[in-house]
């Protein structure tokens, strides 16, 4: 998350009677922009990844393991590190120097969960291969730098999850649940950064949709799990708050883990990559291109079995995220006939993507979303100042969503050198790729950012996973690869991700050829066809049914290629393109590692996160077969994956997890 | 007569994926050279598909070749280098030419062979200069201290021992007056270990920038040669080339009649035709190209593969093969 204004924010329904304001400030800003950057040229590929940790506190005299809330002591012993800040690392605003190496050192920020850190590399990398070997080194700086400004029994750990959040105990310092502004009987309030946009935040999603926000994940249907299971921590007789009622109106389902906020959501960690591209035109196929390997990441990264203490029957964070935020009234979900709201959404505003917004020739109406839900008046404002449809669609799309946390403050005067009102839209639309207009008043280029995967136990591991999405983006740039697939089919993909070991045993629509056809030539046009205005006067390329194009794989295919002409994979391609570029030694054997790593992932030989931790649970001595993960078991969990962060299976442990990708080493 | 083969650009065809990790490594020049072969004799429909394969080909006559003024020379397809300039600047570039002398080619005339393979990708990429000259001499192989048995299916047939350590020095002259003149930056040699290295840099005034070795994933490189190169200040590259790139056998094919060749070359005896109708395959509608195919051996002199890279986004812009061979009796 960027700088955070402060102010005084406005509580629901205030908020809500400025919305179209806020919109159609948001839309001004937006062509401001628009019209300065879309002629930016010639950017280079910079890109950056963030690693969100989890704070956790041993109390190994008691065995026991919880969250801690330290977040803002952290963060101010990060920013008065006088060394750090030399270094040009520390928290936003504060970079001024390098250290030996000329890099920047680090940077720290605020995340929504107060027990949250996230880290971010001091300066963007590039694609000299050299920096793609320097972004573990530097992770596992942050890592170190993060621990030296804890206390000694605390651990950034990188757990998407914590698996006993929401226990109503295992926070430290102690605070007791149902706040005000969560209003959870699970977590207290102050389990949210404190700073006031995050508690509005929360507050306004839960008044605006008129409950509290309701997450039931399926629970593992273990040997001597209850059927049905009724969470039996769910408190029916709490009377703190109107929303109480909640569960005694149904909110807790059968079979179901029951959560009811936001934290539970926004306090899982990711691996988020952002790529700057050369200009407008490739950051819109880069999103295009990319948007389909979501689901596959997702899969392939899979770390979230255990919620609450019990084991889920999912493996993925990606559906509690979007329910943790998920504001929309019942109107608008289609429980109620649509009266006060303007239409029916299909999706929350944290959800796969909807939109296509490459003018490429190959772009097909089929692949849309049918049912796309715009603002058409936002819309046409955006067409009037010169945006094409394409991407006229996409932005009106985001903004058919009320601005959730507005100061009063920003409402006065329309700045159009700031992008703070169409920020307020466009950052609280969290879908799994995110297109990035150039922030005004610095010379950063268009970028795209790529959001579905969990982070990894190991800073080798989330070093492989974002290493492997930057080649793929070279990869996709340099031979022109095709992954177009109705938004649909990306969708249900989605939902296929979740499945336990979704990864070895689910399929995936996936298109079957990627790559450019063979184009007939006649003497005298041999060549050129990266020519822009060659590729304009080709004739078009002959279709076929959609539906042919694409076909169900398993992600063992998708990675590692089908035999004889099908799919060739996305790890043969990212091979195929290091065998184009010059890659010294040193460098290519430990992309090796990293590529050994998902080629196992995708094709069993080595466990997700979610594998090895469900097997962990399943095996330890105190476990009794009823998806029950006790305190004690969590604490050994966390123990384990603490003792995998700093030896990455060096020591034996957890290979098959990582195998012996680090023996070698 | 000379034969001037020619792949134009490859990375938007798919010539270039690498389908298993075990495969020859010439795979990417032969398929290459066949699709872009297959492109000018199918003019029409070799864009749909797979539903191609029985539409007759225009003969070889059509989209290849004869340089008009005398000279001996066959382009297969015909050169045109109107349209593959590179899109930016010189500067934006980091253009690497890779020259594979072929065994049986004669030594002596490397000069005019290197001078030549240069020229073209210069004319092809419209470009002044390149960075990287890496040569590949016959017969040379890498040999890592591991067992590694993938490694031997990319070095495709033997059919040649090293050269005198005397020649590859005096071909060596030959770049090191090329890199004088401006047009080549860096010089670099392939698949030398440590001995090779060491005695070459004993016998050379300009050292190689680069030495290429065939690595496989499995494989670690030998200390000795990681010590030597790093004390010389020369860079341990990796590629995935055969040696032998281009085969007689398989410069035949790729030229003959039959399914897979271009037509420019019938086959050099009658048997040829008889095998292929004992397999059942239909030649008739090769019929055309075969009878007024050029006969005679064919020797392939030499390979140049040229890739050119955005330097700052990564990105391989342009890649192909030029190939030439003497067609002789």
């Amino acid at each position: 998350m960027g700088l955070l204004a402060v102010g005084t924010p406005l509580d629901w329904p205030e908020a809500k009677k400025v919305a179209g304001h806020v919109r159609s400030w948001g839309i001004e800003q937006l062509l401001a922009i628009w019209r300065k950057a879309k002629g930016k040229e010639r950017d280079a590929l910079l890109w950056g990844d963030e690693i969100e940790y989890l704070v956790i506190s041993f109390e190994d005299a008691g065995r026991e393991v919880k969250l801690s809330l330290r977040q803002a002591d952290i963060l101010e012993s990060l920013a008065n590190d006088a060394e750090l800040l030399r270094q040009g690392g520390g928290v936003p605003g504060l970079n001024v120097g390098e250290d030996q190496d000329g890099r920047p050192a680090p940077t720290f920020h605020p995340e929504f969960g107060r027990f949250m850190l996230e880290a971010t590399p001091g300066a963007p990398w590039g694609i000299g291969f050299k920096d793609l070997l320097d972004v573990e080194r530097d992770m596992k700086l942050r890592r170190k730098i993060a621990k030296d400004h804890m206390y000694a029994n605390e651990f950034p750990i990188t757990l998407t999850t914590f698996p006993l959040l929401g226990d109503r105990k295992s926070v430290t310092p102690f605070y007791p649940p149902s706040g005000p502004k969560l209003r959870s009987q699970f977590v207290p309030d102050e389990i949210a950064n404190p700073h006031i946009r995050f508690p509005t935040l929360a507050a306004n999603i839960r008044s605006r949709r008129g409950r509290k926000v309701e997450l039931n994940v399926p629970v593992f249907r273990d040997k001597k799990t209850p059927r049905p299971f009724k969470d039996p921590t769910v408190d029916y007789d709490l009377h703190n708050w109107p929303e109480d009622d909640d569960v005694r109106n149904g909110a807790a389902k059968d079979d179901c883990i029951y959560m009811d906020a936001m934290a539970f959501g926004m306090g899982s960690c990711c691996l988020q990559i952002t790529f700057q591209a050369k200009n407008i035109e490739e950051g819109r196929k880069m999103y295009d291109q990319l948007s389909p390997l979501g689901p596959i990441l997702l899969a392939l990264t899979a770390a979230t079995p255990i919620y609450k203490g019990f084991l889920a029957d999912t493996d993925v964070r990606w559906n509690q995220i979007s329910r943790a935020v998920d504001d929309r009234t019942p109107e608008e979900l289609g429980e109620k006939p649509l009266e006060h709201d303007r239409w029916r959404l299909p999706k929350s505003r944290y959800a796969s993507n909807s939109t296509y917004i490459s003018q490429d020739r190959r772009l097909r109406p089929e692949y849309l979303d049918p049912n796309l839900v715009v603002d058409e008046e936002l819309k046409a404002r955006l067409v009037d100042g010169g945006m094409d449809d394409l991407l006229a669609s996409h932005f009106a799309h985001l903004f058919i969503r009320d601005p959730i946390v507005v100061f009063a403050e920003d409402l006065k005067e329309l700045d159009l050198e700031k992008s703070d009102h169409f920020e307020n839209l466009q950052s609280t639309n969290w879908q799994h790729m995110r297109f990035k207009p150039p922030p005004p008043g610095n010379d950063t280029g268009w970028r795209v950012e790529v959001r579905p995967m969990e982070i990894q136990i190991t800073d080798f591991e989330n070093a492989a996973f974002a290493v492997f999405v930057v080649l793929i983006t070279r990869a996709i740039l340099s031979f022109d690869l095709n992954f177009y697939l109705p938004i649909p089919r990306t969708t249900e993909n989605m939902e296929t991700a979740h499945r336990r070991d979704a990864v070895l045993n689910d399929k995936f629509y996936f298109r079957r050829n990627p790559l450019p056809p063979q184009q007939p030539k006649v003497n005298g046009t041999s060549s050129g066809t990266s020519t822009p205005q060659l590729q304009y006067s080709r004739p078009p390329t002959p279709t076929g049914p959609v539906e042919d194009e694409y076909e169900l794989m398993t992600v063992d295919e998708i990675i590692n290629g089908k035999l004889d002409d099908g799919f060739p994979g996305l790890i043969p391609l990212v091979e195929s393109y290091l065998d184009s570029v010059n890659v010294d030694v040193e460098t290519r054997c430990e992309l090796a590692q990293y590529l050994e790593l998902i080629k196992g992932r995708a094709n069993g030989s080595l466990w997700t996160a979610a594998k090895w931790i469900r097997h962990y649970v399943a095996e330890h001595k105190k476990y009794k077969k009823d998806s029950v993960v006790t305190d004690g078991m969590v604490y050994d969990l966390v123990k384990a994956a603490e003792r995998i962060t700093v030896h990455e299976g060096r020591d034996g442990y957890a290979k098959e997890m990582l195998g012996k990708c680090r023996e070698r080493a | 007569m000379k034969l001037i083969l020619s792949t134009s650009n490859i990375m938007n065809g798919g010539s270039s994926i690498r389908r298993t990790p075990t495969q020859k490594s010439n795979t990417e020049l032969v398929s290459s050279f066949r699709s872009n072969f297959a492109a000018h004799s199918h003019p029409a429909n070799s864009h749909i598909d797979g539903e191609t394969k029985q539409q007759a080909r225009t003969s070889y006559k059509a989209w290849t070749h004869v340089a008009d003024d005398g000279r001996q020379e066959l382009e297969v397809p015909r050169l045109d280098f109107e349209h593959s300039a590179l899109q930016e600047e010189r500067e934006a570039y980091d253009i690497t030419v890779k020259l594979f002398y072929l065994p049986g080619a004669p030594v002596e005339n490397r000069t005019t062979q290197t001078r030549e393979a240069v020229n073209l990708v210069l004319k092809e990429l419209h470009m002044p200069s390149i960075d990287l000259l890496i040569i590949s001499f016959p017969g040379i192989y890498f040999d890592e201290e591991e067992d590694c048995p993938d490694k031997l299916s990319t070095r495709g047939p033997v059919e040649s021992s090293p050269e005198p350590a005397e020649a590859q020095i005096q071909t060596w002259k030959t770049l090191e007056a090329l890199q004088q003149e401006g047009v080549v930056k860096k010089l670099g040699i392939a698949e030398f270990g440590h001995d090779r290295l060491a005695a070459f840099l004993d016998k050379t005034t300009t050292k190689p920038s680069v030495d290429q070795i065939n690595l496989r994933d499995c494989c670690s490189v030998p200390k000795n040669l990681l010590t030597l190169a790093k004390s010389r200040n020369i860079e341990l590259l990796v590629h995935n080339d055969s040696s032998n790139v281009l085969p007689r056998g398989t410069l035949r094919e790729l030229l003959g009649p039959g399914d897979k060749g271009a037509g420019v070359l019938t086959e050099p005896t009658r048997t040829g035709d008889k095998r292929k109708s004992l397999h059942g395959e239909e030649t008739k509608s090769n019929g055309h190209a075969d009878a007024e195919g050029l006969k005679g051996e064919v020797q392939p002199l030499w390979v140049v593969k040229y890739t050119a890279v955005v330097k700052n986004r990564g990105v391989v812009e342009n890649k192909g093969y030029f190939a030439v061979a003497e067609l002789s009796g």
